[in-house]
């Protein structure tokens, strides 16, 4: 019996987090708020490709590292914890769609280039695409990165997955300006564009793993949160002792602490279910990714609210954490679509 | 990540699953059959029965052979919890005693009392109470003034104990007594051992208790009353003065378990809670679905939370005011539980026939799962000030 992660699993967290915060720090995201730019940090992706961590989940002989879906989320943690920008969960996410359905032509062509951080892809899902002779028409909204990526893997009607040139004939990616800058999202308009069809249709599979990333990016988003929010209340003084020392206040960030751990635990052991294959994976999987939405929302507002007036500013770091968390938390299920499935698995015993 | 038990492990499992299969009745794994029983004899039952499972050495799983423990690891004694609960076996007759006296007294008792009080406990032959709050001292322990005035190589206590439970069936009681008003507060406490019951049953002299009955309708607590009772000065737990030390060690053994048996009590309730749901044809209402799932949410989260305790206490690891976050999560999650099930019976929830079915009982119950041991107030002062260092 051991749930924890593993001594090497630590390390890589302290690397990863240390490298981010040296070469990335919230000033940096500040940029994206303040400045226009494509937010996709060129310097950032040449680093992290550099460092291997696109090659996490590839597996060895596409020359990645081979590791589990507990491993990509530690770094996913990583990201949420610092607001990390960039294109680099919607390239793990959509790689996976290449690794369990791709044909081994197409898994050559693509995993040993997402590795290097040669190629950056998307999965655009969720909208309404309809295919005709290998010919793909239809809109997907709030594709994140589909601007960079080099293909998008596109989810059409019936579950089938196509790889999509973003800059082939009859594609077009529009950017939407969003409140959270720390990602970018697109849309995605087909008009009889190309696509060359995945060997099998895995999207089930892909969402639920992409769901597990995304809940331990939130979890990291809610753990940082939370704890720059308890420094402050321990030295910000009104009515001439800290405010961290009012019980109204106390409990709130009690209760808090209690939600954030149960939301970590839960984004381990999802990940660890399907690297494993337990029983209960699909049920974990709902259970992590409505936990870390809901935790990661309560704490970033309670940010905002404990930080009092500053919390509201521009200035301030709160909004940067609020975002992101509101973002994700509907990206590959919301709390609310999770709880229906566990309704679905438990209730009804589907 | 790892979550499988060593073979060892799950050899003992087997074990204590074979030895459950044949002593444990059937009819006693019916739901409702404890309420069903005369409260005197059904806790005879459980004592005799439970002494019967010592002797065959599923007793004391942690603790050190010389003790009459099994000396087991961490992982069998969450295991045997879990099995525990799946047979639905009868809770232990003196949960006080094993779970918070006889560690403290195997760190700190005197050879004495280590071999006068660990292995009679476990075998039930005497049964223990736990005499810490007053009427005066509920949450702010310390207040508490019952006092112990030494006389000569004995104490003399006056005052009085309240919501001490098993206070009616218990042999003898740990508590704290004031031994002192000049020093601080925290300081005047002595931790001693006073008989409360003769061995015919009779109370013991200058001893009276008088039940308290629950907002369930049972009597498992009581007042205890003391008027001049005498105990000798080797009853001390401790030395005179360190009560409030003592009480801490104490304490912080609830603290080494994990919340698997909740866990697997509480994921039951659910089950009942959805079978109701669908008998009543309410299970396709939107919002009963997404509060079945919420409460999923949060047991499987005490599942994963647990499992990690379990990790921590395995690798020697002090959980410390940690488990105040544990004692959170699942006394508030079963008070969810209960409303509902209420919300899924309606009025009918009201109804009681005969007596109180299991789903009523532990809702009426889980009202009291976040006040005692520590209120969900304290806890949360506890995690707020020593978890996330947030000033007093």
């Amino acid at each position: 019996m051991f749930f924890s992660l593993t001594d090497e699993q630590r390390a890589l967290r302290s690397t990863v987090r240390d490298f981010l915060a040296d070469r990335f720090p919230l000033q940096a995201v500040r940029e994206l708020y303040d400045e226009d730019t494509d937010g996709d940090p060129a310097e950032l992706w040449k680093s992290i490709g550099e460092q291997g961590w696109l090659a996490v989940l590839i597996p060895e002989e596409y020359d990645g590292l081979g590791l589990g879906l507990l491993d990509a989320a530690v770094l996913a943690r990583c990201w949420g914890e610092g607001c990390v920008p960039g294109p680099f969960l919607p390239t793990l996410v959509a790689a996976e769609a290449i690794r369990l359905g791709g044909s081994a032509a197409q898994k050559s062509e693509w995993l040993p280039r997402v590795a290097t951080g040669e190629a950056k892809l998307a999965l655009a899902h969720g909208g309404r695409v309809t295919q005709a002779d290998g010919k793909l028409s239809g809109t997907v909204r709030h594709v994140e990165y589909a601007h960079v990526a080099d293909r998008l893997v596109i989810a059409a009607d019936g579950g089938r997955l196509w790889l999509v040139d973003p800059r082939g004939a009859g594609v077009t990616v529009t950017v939407t300006d969003a409140l959270d800058r720390s990602t970018v999202l697109a849309t995605v308009t087909l008009d009889g564009a190309a696509g060359e069809e995945l060997a099998a249709p895995v999207l089930p599979d892909v969402l639920d793993r992409a769901a597990v990333l995304y809940a331990n990016d939130l979890a990291g988003v809610a753990r940082v949160a939370l704890d720059r929010t308890v420094d402050y209340d321990k030295t910000r003084e009104q009515f001439g002792r800290p405010v961290g020392s009012f019980q109204a206040i106390k409990h709130a960030l009690a209760d808090l602490h209690v939600a954030v751990t149960m939301a970590e635990h839960a984004g381990w052991y999802a990940a660890h279910a399907l690297d494993t294959g337990l029983p209960d994976a699909a049920l974990a999987v709902s259970v992590a990714k409505s936990k870390a939405g809901d935790a990661a929302r309560e704490a970033t507002a309670a940010m905002i609210q404990y930080h009092g007036g500053i919390g509201f500013t521009w200035e301030h770091d709160a909004h940067l954490f609020f975002k992101r968390a509101k973002r994700a938390e509907y990206q590959y299920g919301d709390p609310t679509e999770h709880r229906e499935r566990i309704a679905r698995l438990v209730v009804d015993g589907a | 990540m790892d979550l499988t038990y060593s073979e060892a492990d799950e050899q003992f499992r087997a074990e204590f699953r074979g030895w459950l299969d044949a002593h444990l009745p059937a009819e006693w794994r019916e739901r409702g059959f404890w309420a069903r029983q005369d409260r005197d004899e059904g806790f005879a039952m459980r004592r005799e029965w439970e002494a019967e499972k010592a002797r065959a050495g599923f007793a004391g799983i942690q603790w050190p052979v010389e003790y009459g423990g099994r000396g087991g690891t961490p992982a069998q004694r969450a295991i045997y919890d879990e099995e525990m609960v799946r047979y639905r076996a009868p809770l232990t007759v003196n949960g006080l005693g094993l779970t918070f006296l006889a560690p403290t007294i195997m760190v700190i008792g005197s050879d004495e009392q280590k071999r006068d009080i660990i292995k009679p406990l476990l075998h039930n032959e005497v049964i223990w109470c736990q005499g810490f709050s007053e009427p005066n001292a509920g949450s702010d322990l310390a207040a508490l003034q019952c006092r112990a005035e030494s006389d000569g190589d004995e104490y003399v206590i006056n005052g009085q104990k309240i919501w001490t439970s098993q206070a009616m069936h218990a042999d003898k009681m740990f508590g704290l007594f004031r031994t002192s008003t000049e020093d601080k507060k925290h300081r005047g406490i002595t931790m001693l051992i006073v008989d409360l019951h003769n061995p015919d049953g009779s109370l013991a002299p200058g001893v009276d208790i008088r039940p308290l009955k629950q907002m369930t309708g049972g009597l498992d607590f009581g007042e205890v009353f003391f008027t001049d009772v005498r105990v000798p000065k080797t009853n001390v737990i401790g030395v005179e003065g360190s009560g409030w030390d003592v009480a801490m060690l104490l304490l912080s053994f609830e603290r080494g378990a994990s919340a698997m048996p909740q866990y697997t009590a509480f994921r039951r309730e659910l089950d009942d809670v959805i079978g109701l749901a669908r008998d009543l044809g309410r299970d396709k209402n939107a919002l009963l679905r997404q509060r079945i799932a919420s409460s999923v949410v949060e047991l499987e989260c005490l599942k994963y939370h647990s499992l990690h305790l379990l990790t921590q206490v395995e690798q020697g690891k002090e959980l410390g005011a940690a488990s105040s976050m544990t004692k959170l999560q699942w006394s508030e999650t079963h008070q969810d539980i209960g409303e509902l099930f209420t919300d899924v019976a309606g009025v009918a929830h009201q109804i009681t026939g005969d007596g109180l079915d299991d789903l009523q009982r532990s809702f009426l119950w889980s009202r009291s799962e976040t006040i005692w041991g520590g209120s969900s107030q304290v806890q949360r002062n506890i995690v707020a000030e020593r978890v996330l260092g947030l000033p007093r």
